[in-house]
């Protein structure tokens, strides 16, 4: 599932500068992928499930604690300041968090509809499976 | 010069007077087994309708089975999900169902839960963004799961709409945009009286189950449906990982026509029994054949339906009791081949013993047995067995059930053979203690009698309502031949039928089977 969540990233990466979007990728990501489950699952099925991966990747991610989900489901950091800290780091927990969020989906409605879901999300993405690669 | 083409010609406006042209309701199909026969046809298209019923009835896996055999990308379904099942738990359950189709998620079928809105808002609120995603895709099915919580949710503010008005403005919305409505919601028995939602509403499909002993009976009736004409009273449904399957009360047989009966004879393979029925069974009749155990009614209907086979008629063995293979390798000892004609699609035998089936469930696969082989003999062994087969709850309507299958079957010409086992008492000659000889056209009773130290078989033609018959009761034994009736006839006994009868002819007759060394 993490590789999936790189690819996603970098895919937002490289739309972002076609469209000369400023949202860093790790968040657009995030951005896209929340009102299609928000429909799906409301916004309070959203926050839920969200925050479910926040603590889930905690462990690999210490510095994740510092982040948190507001009613409307956007992740915020709890000290602005640390928000814009080291991109490279950022980058790489957020790929963690994705991941989770991504599995615990498929844990819900199973593989076939998750991929379904980010299909839908990213139809210019070509995927054939979630699982590329290592990782989980 | 050309004359002018239809095209060319300048079309009439349809004269004012005379008579109006009806509207015509198109029929939706449902992509449930067996609902669109119960609803006449299908459910009209943009009707407003409510699908009520306790939890765990199947309401919203029916309503899932509709909009997946009905929406397609031009015309999606909407699915509302409100303060009940969240969609995305409602995915992780119903993708079991074979119906469903992921493909069809997201641009064919779109769920959208209003949950949030329906606890926080008011009814205007939610009125709107039923609006909103209406207005942007132009849905050809929407579903409202559950609608009870929203309007009966006490946090819901009724702010500006009050809840009648909130159900006439959605039918209004929903009717005014071609869509086909199911507002979905548990609702009690006692609250079809006064509630204004099933007074607006076109249709009104109401499920229940309840439990009678070790089983659980589900049942289904079309309460209301505006514009066309319903099947009344309550069907059985069941729950499979095909969904919903509904089976008519009528069994799908409304409207099947009436064979005229032509006279003609089937043999049952046993000439000497033919000539007691007065030349064989009339076809489209049916036959009860009753007596004890052991007495050889099984080996009879094997004889019956390999004749059949024989004539190439092809045939359906409905078995309650024995095993198909025990079924097979006693036809093999009596030299009848039953294997082959399976093979050919000639002969289907369904071995039916799961203890909770409803009678309708189990007719409608014998019918469907009947139609893939385009059976002429059917063969129920027994009808206690039948019986046994079914649910508790189910057993009150068994009667019922079988007197409208077995008459829509001989109707259409098919010739049946029943057994039903029936005790020997020694004393008096029972037909069936199931009191379901009126359902047949002709009997025939097998019965043990004791004779000169032995026990023998006899039998006997009761009725045959399509004309005269041998009035001998005769003696017979199972050979490896099958059911064999002793030719000629030997002896002449009277009290055969208390099973103990006194010979009045030669009283030194042979036993027609070997006695045991004295």
């Amino acid at each position: 599932m993490r590789n999936l969540a790189e690819r996603l990233i970098a895919y937002e990466r490289t739309q972002n500068k076609i469209t000369k979007t400023k949202t860093p990728p790790e968040i657009s990501v995030f951005d896209r992928l929340r009102p299609q489950l928000a429909t799906l699952m409301g916004n309070a099925g959203f926050r839920a499930i969200l925050t479910r991966a926040l603590v889930l990747s905690h462990e690999e991610v210490p510095w994740l604690r510092a982040m948190h989900v507001i009613a409307d489901g956007t992740l915020v950091h709890v000290d602005e300041r640390q928000a814009h800290g080291n991109r490279r780091k950022i980058a790489a927990g957020n790929v963690v968090l994705l991941a989770q969020l991504l599995g615990l989906l498929a844990v819900f409605i199973g593989d076939d509809l998750t991929l379904h879901l980010v299909r839908e999300t990213w139809p210019k993405l070509p995927l054939n499976t979630l699982y590329h690669g290592k990782g989980y | 010069m050309k004359k002018p083409t239809d095209a060319a010609k300048p079309k009439l406006a349809r004269p004012l007077t005379g008579k109006p042209a009806k509207v015509t309701i198109r029929k939706m199909p449902t992509g449930v087994r067996g609902l669109d026969e119960i609803l006449g046809g299908g459910i009209p298209e943009f009707s407003f309708n409510v699908i009520a019923g306790m939890p765990g009835c199947g309401k919203t896996t029916l309503a899932h089975q509709i909009i997946f055999a009905n929406a397609t990308a031009k015309k999606p379904a909407l699915y509302f999900t409100a303060v009940g099942e969240p969609a995305v738990k409602m995915l992780r359950y119903q993708q079991q169902y074979s119906f469903f189709d992921e493909s069809k998620l997201g641009n064919a079928v779109r769920f959208i839960d209003l949950a949030e809105l329906a606890l926080e808002k008011d009814l205007s609120h939610v009125l709107d963004a039923i609006g909103k995603y209406v207005a942007e895709s132009n849905p050809s099915v929407v579903v409202v799961d559950s609608f009870h919580t929203i309007v009966r949710n006490p946090t819901t503010q009724v702010g500006e709409l009050d809840v009648p008005a909130f159900i006439l403005r959605l039918a209004q919305l929903l009717t005014s945009w071609e869509a086909t409505t199911f507002l979905i919601g548990s609702y009690l028995d006692d609250e079809i009286g006064d509630n204004s939602l099933f007074t607006l509403a076109d249709g009104l499909i109401w499920l229940w189950q309840k439990t009678e002993r070790n089983s659980v009976v589900r049942k289904m009736q079309i309460m209301k449906l505006r514009g066309q004409e319903s099947v009344p009273g309550l069907h059985t449904i069941r729950i499979s990982n095909q969904g919903v399957q509904t089976f008519s009360r009528t069994l799908g047989l409304i409207g099947n026509k009436t064979k005229p009966k032509l006279g003609r004879r089937l043999s049952t393979g046993i000439p000497e029994l033919d000539a007691m029925l007065g030349g064989g069974i009339p076809e489209g009749d049916s036959l009860l054949v009753a007596g004890p155990s052991g007495t050889g009614k099984s080996a009879l209907a094997t004889q019956f339906i390999a004749e059949g086979l024989r004539n190439g008629e092809p045939g359906i063995m409905a078995i309650f009791e024995e095993r198909p293979q025990a079924y097979t390798h006693r036809a093999g000892t009596f030299g009848l081949n039953l294997e082959a004609p399976q093979k050919k699609g000639q002969l289907e035998t369904l071995y039916l013993r799961p203890l909770d089936l409803s009678v309708d469930e189990t007719m409608q696969e014998i019918l469907d047995a009947i139609q893939r082989v385009g059976a002429k003999r059917l063969v129920i062994d027994s009808l206690v067995g039948f019986e046994m087969a079914l649910a508790p709850g189910f057993r009150a309507d068994f009667r019922e059930s079988l007197y409208r299958m077995i008459g829509a079957l001989t109707g259409a010409g098919i010739t049946i053979l029943s057994t039903v086992e029936v005790e020997d008492t020694f004393t008096a000659l029972p037909f069936s203690h199931y009191a379901i000889s009126f359902l047949t056209d002709d009997i025939l009773r097998m019965r043990y009698v004791e004779i000169d130290g032995q026990i023998r078989k006899v039998m006997v033609v009761i009725k045959m309502r399509g004309g005269n018959h041998s009035k001998d009761i005769r003696e017979y034994v199972i050979t490896d031949k099958g059911v064999t009736i002793i030719h000629p006839r030997q002896t002449d006994y009277a009290l055969l039928s208390t099973g103990l009868p006194e010979p009045i002819g030669q009283p030194t007759e042979a036993a027609p089977e070997a006695k045991a060394a004295k």
